[in-house]
């Protein structure tokens, strides 16, 4: 039954296809660069179209990509290099003149960046994740000494090994065994939103000591670690990169991504009122399900609410 | 057809078994829950609050209670006592600095009035780590044998290899059903 809708979807697909390039005299590709409205809306049409292009050079293409931004090649002079010859290949397949339709090249060259460039910076999260925190490691070690300064400005930490952690939400006296699956990722993402968004974070961290709504700031913040990260390999997360990326996307946007994350779910979390701490799995769920869901609307833009007052 | 369903599904019902996990924070407890569960283990973060999942395990129902072991938290533990049939108490072998710790918090459980009657399984868990207590030795340093309320048993495992899991549930499984479905 399935198979057969397939057929039949895909059937009118290339029928529609025709008539449009027909009437239009445009290709499907054109048509979405020049008729959708830029970020997310273009380029995940975009990404969609190709992916469904049953043209075999097309098909090599995006293996070609594929392999280059899983390897993190896409970068600097070879970035041009790479964009150029994507745009021009399809420029052929599709008989396109470059001269009249100049700013399909400019937008069309804009979507291939910023989809290939997703799948780097998943590429370049997993492989931060995959670094275990290393207590002997001096850069781990002062990245995390940084984390409590930034945190903790007015109180001195009396030693590596110390209760004093718990402030700021680590579990125990000793913070490494708590990055765990999130390993270097989440450390960095912490250290992000602490240093970069100083005074939110500050706020966060205030609510995260409340008497009665009270949670540990950094466990909480591994947690959401994870679900950034499964936010990005899901694609979900394609809306927020699509509409706030204007270059190629660098992990420090995937870190404003876990900032963002972050200053929500406090939000949410003080909203629900929640009885005690054992109440966080089902909160963590229902705060998941809220972002996907805003995440379902292409057009829309995510910024943190720097309104701070000041409690 | 509706009324041998419905009888299939009492005897599903007596089935069920409930499994409280608990231990220090970083124990492995998470890893072992997913672990069993077939899923990537990865990816874990700090359990904040607890992870319940119900599992089919050789025709019985395992429901699963997995509660973080942070010591914020520990004082929240006595909320899933209540019908524990199976208590697996999951120890870091690796982590020696805080194996006194662990005793303790394990011998102040089991004097829990709701607790007396379950079961408990001791996992030396993380087998795979170079310098890592063995069973006999967390055996001794937990004080297991002086342990006259519950029946006990300590199994070695890794569940990141997956290593004797099966072997330690399939001990506790065993032990309950021979105190709770003797009549089958």
């Amino acid at each position: 039954m399935y198979n057969i809708w397939w057929f039949f979807t895909s059937y009118l697909r290339s029928v529609l296809k025709w008539f449009l390039r027909r009437t239009t005299g445009l290709c499907e590709l054109q048509r979405i660069c020049y008729g959708e409205v830029s970020g997310a809306p273009r380029i995940s049409a975009v990404e969609k179209s190709l992916n469904l292009s049953k043209s075999p050079q097309i098909k090599k293409l995006i293996a070609y990509l594929n392999d280059v931004s899983d390897n993190l090649r896409l970068k600097g002079s070879t970035e041009r290099e790479i964009l150029k010859g994507a745009v021009s290949t399809v420029l052929l397949v599709k008989r396109i003149n470059p001269r009249i339709h100049f700013q399909f090249v400019k937008n069309f060259s804009k979507c291939v960046e910023q989809i290939w460039g997703y799948r780097q910076l998943l590429a370049e999260v997993e492989s931060l994740r995959n670094i275990k925190f290393d207590s002997n490691n001096l850069e781990h070690e002062a990245k995390l000494l940084q984390l409590w300064e930034a945190l903790m400005p007015s109180v001195e930490l009396d030693n590596r090994i110390s209760k004093q952690w718990q402030d700021i939400g680590f579990q125990g006296d000793d913070p490494k065994t708590d990055f765990r699956g999130m390993g270097l990722l989440g450390l960095e993402n912490l250290l992000f939103f602490a240093t970069e968004y100083r005074m939110p974070a500050q706020h966060v961290l205030s609510h995260s000591h409340h008497p009665v709504y009270g949670y540990c700031f950094a466990i909480v913040g591994i947690n959401l670690t994870s679900m950034a990260l499964h936010l990005l390999r899901s694609g979900d997360a394609k809306t927020y990169f699509y509409n706030t990326s204007k270059c190629l996307p660098s992990i420090r946007l995937f870190h404003q991504f876990y900032s963002y994350l972050f200053y929500e779910f406090d939000r949410y979390w003080l909203e629900c009122k929640p009885v005690d701490i054992m109440q966080f799995s089902n909160i963590k769920l229902k705060f998941e399900n809220n972002i996907r869901t805003s995440l379902m609307d292409t057009n829309a833009v995510f910024k943190i609410n720097v309104s701070v007052d000041t409690v | 057809m509706g009324f041998l369903k419905v009888l299939k599904k009492m005897k599903q019902k007596e089935k069920e078994m409930r499994i409280l996990m608990l231990g220090l924070d970083n124990a492995g407890k998470t890893t072992i829950l997913k672990r069993f569960n077939g899923e990537p283990i990865d990816t874990i973060s700090p359990t904040l609050g607890f992870n319940i999942k119900t599992l089919e395990h050789r025709n019985f129902k395992l429901n699963m209670w997995d509660v973080g072991g942070q010591k914020s938290l520990r004082s929240y533990w006595r909320n899933y006592f209540e019908c524990t049939d199976g208590l697996i108490w999951v120890v870091d072998s690796a982590d020696k600095r805080r194996l006194e710790d662990c005793r303790s918090e394990l011998h102040v459980l089991l004097k829990e009035e709701r607790l007396i009657g379950a079961t408990l399984l001791v996992f030396a868990n993380k087998q795979d780590l170079p310098g890592s207590c063995t069973a006999e030795e967390i055996k001794e340093i937990l004080e297991l044998d002086k342990i006259q309320t519950h029946h006990w048993n300590i199994i070695w495992c890794s569940a990141v290899s997956g290593d004797n899991l099966l072997k330690g549930i399939d001990w506790l499984v065993d032990d309950i059903a021979s105190r709770i479905f003797t009549k089958d």
